[in-house]
């Protein structure tokens, strides 16, 4: 799971080009919109593509991305449980 | 129709951002290629912003910064820019994307980053400007059409505070693209060298500059804008000296009226016959200058001109790394360029002391 959550940093860092954050700024349990890393909504459409793409999980269900992007371990834990 | 230059923001290839000192040495390069010398854009751009920008998004947040600056103007009434070629990177990054993923995961940021008028409306969206907005896509004449956009506007007195400017960026796919039909020079150039080049093709460029347009004279004003003429495809040389001729009676001028001549020679033997014939004939009395050295060939390079000249007619000095021969003028009062995009878009801009 820490490989994975540690993985998943470097992946969001590239794909939101958060320049000036590393991964160890992230906290694994804060939230990634508004607080946290301060994401918005078109943000959340590139993590939903970088799961599909990097992962091959689609989020078939709009309601759930609440849940799964709360935190980057929701959505490793999220990966985890899901990935084909 | 005619304006002032109240303030300018540049951003080029050579030591021109946000800086009192006017050329005080130049960058030569010898890549075919000059890539603009850009500040550190947080100073300008909150950093969540920033990280969605692509470079020429930035470069113009940051040169239209330095105009408002530079000018004391906060709100502009109107917001007008000139690109070719867009937000080019974020353009490529998004077609790549359709091409390296066969259509599918396509990301919104890069898209909604591409279009032409992100520059214009990142501008008006970090003032909160609901003014007028315009961005003109016309290749040689996408700047030059901005400018006659602010020049009919304050005409029509619908603005006193007219930001006008022009913004392209090069990316190594496209000068490769460029490369293939000819636009750049096969052998290395050094830009230095570049007037004296006898080959087919000039050297790449790129810059983002604005330039605050307002009817009221002012100390603080650089120059005034008094003439702007499109020559379209000019069928030959007389058509050109005739076409500037109307110009320069309608603000009852003749050549020998006009102090200095700013050349877009870009040492393309294509193309560079045109303006040695005017500065050895037409404008044989006037002091001449070039620009292309400085900032390279790209379709808006006609505002690095114009920031060229405005500085000259405020500073009341030309820097020697663009004449061409001697100054032959103590004082500059009227100041034309004549510049072109491959040998199609020709443009002429007066511009008097204040």
């Amino acid at each position: 799971m820490n490989e994975l959550i540690d993985k998943l940093k470097g992946e969001i860092i590239e794909q939101l080009n958060l320049e000036d954050v590393k991964k160890e700024d992230i906290d694994n349990d804060a939230p990634l919109f508004g607080e946290g890393l301060g994401l918005d909504s078109i943000d959340a459409l590139e993590l939903i593509v970088l799961l599909e793409k990097n992962y091959g999980i689609k989020v078939a269900n709009p309601a759930d991305g609440k849940k799964i992007f709360q935190s980057i371990r929701t959505m490793a834990q999220y990966i985890q449980d899901n990935k084909k | 129709m005619e304006a002032y230059i109240r303030g300018v923001g540049i951003i080029s290839p050579q030591k021109t951002f946000d800086t009192e000192e006017f050329l005080p040495e130049v960058v030569e390069y010898s890549n075919n290629s000059l890539r603009c010398m850009e500040p550190s854009y947080k100073d300008f751009l909150n950093p969540t912003l920033a990280r969605r920008m692509g470079r020429v998004v930035k470069m113009g947040i940051a040169a239209s910064s330095a105009c408002f600056k530079d000018s004391g103007i906060a709100m502009p009434d109107a917001i007008m820019t000139g690109t070719a070629l867009g937000c080019l990177e974020d353009t490529e990054k998004f077609l790549l994307a359709i091409i390296e993923n066969d259509e599918q995961f396509l990301t919104p940021t890069s898209f909604v980053q591409s279009t032409h008028n992100t520059v214009s409306a990142q501008i008006a969206l970090q003032l909160k400007c609901m003014n007028y907005n315009f961005t003109y896509v016309h290749k040689g004449y996408s700047f030059e059409s901005s400018v006659l956009d602010g020049l009919m506007t304050i005409a029509e007195g619908n603005g006193k505070n007219i930001l006008v400017g022009g913004h392209d960026e090069m990316t190594d796919k496209y000068y490769r693209v460029c490369d293939r039909v000819g636009y750049w020079k096969k052998e290395m150039v050094p830009t230095m060298q570049l007037i004296n080049s006898k080959s087919d093709g000039s050297v790449a460029g790129e810059g983002a500059a604005f330039f605050m347009l307002s009817p009221e004279a002012s100390d603080k004003n650089y120059a005034k804008l008094r003439s702007l003429k499109f020559i379209y495809k000019p069928e030959n040389q007389q058509e050109i000296e005739s076409r500037i001729s109307e110009m320069l009676a309608e603000k009852g001028l003749t050549a020998n009226d006009i102090d200095l001549v700013i050349y877009g020679i870009n040492g393309d033997a294509r193309y560079d016959g045109i303006y040695n014939q005017l500065k050895d004939s037409y404008f044989k009395n006037s002091t001449a200058a070039y620009f292309k050295h400085l900032c390279g060939e790209y379709q808006t390079s006609g505002s690095f001109a114009m920031w060229l000249a405005a500085r000259i007619l405020k500073s009341k000095s030309i820097p020697p790394s663009v004449l061409i021969g001697d100054n032959r003028h103590t004082s500059i009062k009227n100041v034309l360029i004549y510049n072109s995009f491959m040998g199609t878009d020709h443009a002429a801009f007066l511009l008097s002391q204040c």
